[in-house]
């Protein structure tokens, strides 16, 4: 596994909706949830998380056919787009996150999953205009730092370069301040 | 007191050391203006986040180095950045000075480096 792929993972499973747990609840009621609604979304969801990604999709899908709530279709969706990410099947997750985001446009991780299948399409202008619908909705998310640099790297990358300077009269950059 | 290393260095000496901190190119610059001599010196590694948020800055460290060329006392003189200071004091401690002869005082002035920390476009020429 390259450093890109390991990055890249990492970024899913930061992306993951909250399936687990929160399966089956219904949109607005459900405070106390005793054990996960949906059984297959919440283990889709623990697969994704543990880079199973074949085992995740699978469930997942199988999940989604019997989800009720729309707050479960879209957390669903959403795992699925990431899965499907992971697994390089890159037309079939702009479709489950494309659907995701039909349901619930406010979803930051649908946008965010989205704009890494974008990066991997090398549609950068989309990518750019799912980023910053993300951090509109969502700018703290660690996640989103992560996406918005890999981001940066496609379409500017820059190596870093150290200075090691021992001159007597070298001082550090004032306009760096 | 005698002064060693200044003698024969060029003006300023600019050095591209290949092996670098990873992935990191790194460049020296010296004027042979201090009192001891490097003989081992270690770049830091440019910051995971800083590198993620494009951050760029310099450091100033100023140290002592023992008669056997070991860096100590070292503090942070100047910073533009927090997040650059600890890779510069691990480089800093892991450097390495040429030790003195034993017939030769040990200079009481400190020594000082400079670590600019920068991004450089990857596509550039």
């Amino acid at each position: 596994m390259t450093i890109a792929h390991y990055l890249l993972l990492l970024t899913l499973l930061g992306s993951l909706a909250l399936a687990q747990g929160t399966a089956g609840q219904s949109d607005a009621t459900a405070k106390t949830v005793i054990g996960p609604g949906n059984v297959d979304l919440a283990d889709g969801a623990a697969a994704l998380r543990i880079g199973e990604a074949e085992d995740g999709v699978r469930l997942t899908q199988r999940g989604l056919a019997t989800a009720g709530s729309r707050r479960d279709r879209v957390a669903g969706y959403s795992n699925l787009c990431a899965g499907l990410v992971m697994l390089d099947r890159l037309d079939e997750a702009l479709e489950a996150c494309n659907r995701a985001l039909e349901l619930d446009d406010g979803h930051w991780r649908s946008y965010s999953n989205r704009a890494l299948v974008y990066l991997k399409q090398e549609r950068y202008e989309e990518a750019e205009r799912d980023i910053t619908a993300c951090e509109g909705l969502n700018p703290n998310a660690r996640t989103l730092k992560t996406i918005r640099a890999m981001y940066r790297d496609a379409v500017d990358p820059v190596s870093p370069s150290i200075i090691i300077d021992d001159r007597r009269d070298a001082t550090p950059d004032e306009a760096d301040r | 007191m005698k002064r060693t290393g200044s003698c024969c260095l060029p003006a300023i000496l600019l050095l591209a050391m290949s092996a670098a901190a990873e992935e990191s190119r790194v460049t020296r610059l010296e004027d042979g203006g201090h009192e001891r001599v490097p003989l081992n010196t270690v770049a830091p590694a440019y910051p995971a986040i800083a590198r993620r948020d494009r951050i760029e800055g310099d450091v100033q460290v100023c140290f002592d180095v023992d008669r056997e060329g070991r860096p100590y006392r070292i503090a942070v003189r100047h910073s533009t950045n927090r997040v650059f200071e600890k890779p510069a004091i691990r480089a800093i401690r892991a450097s390495r000075y040429q030790p003195l002869p034993e017939d030769q005082a040990v200079p009481a002035i400190k020594t000082c480096r400079t670590f600019r920390f920068r991004l450089e476009s990857a596509t550039a020429d």
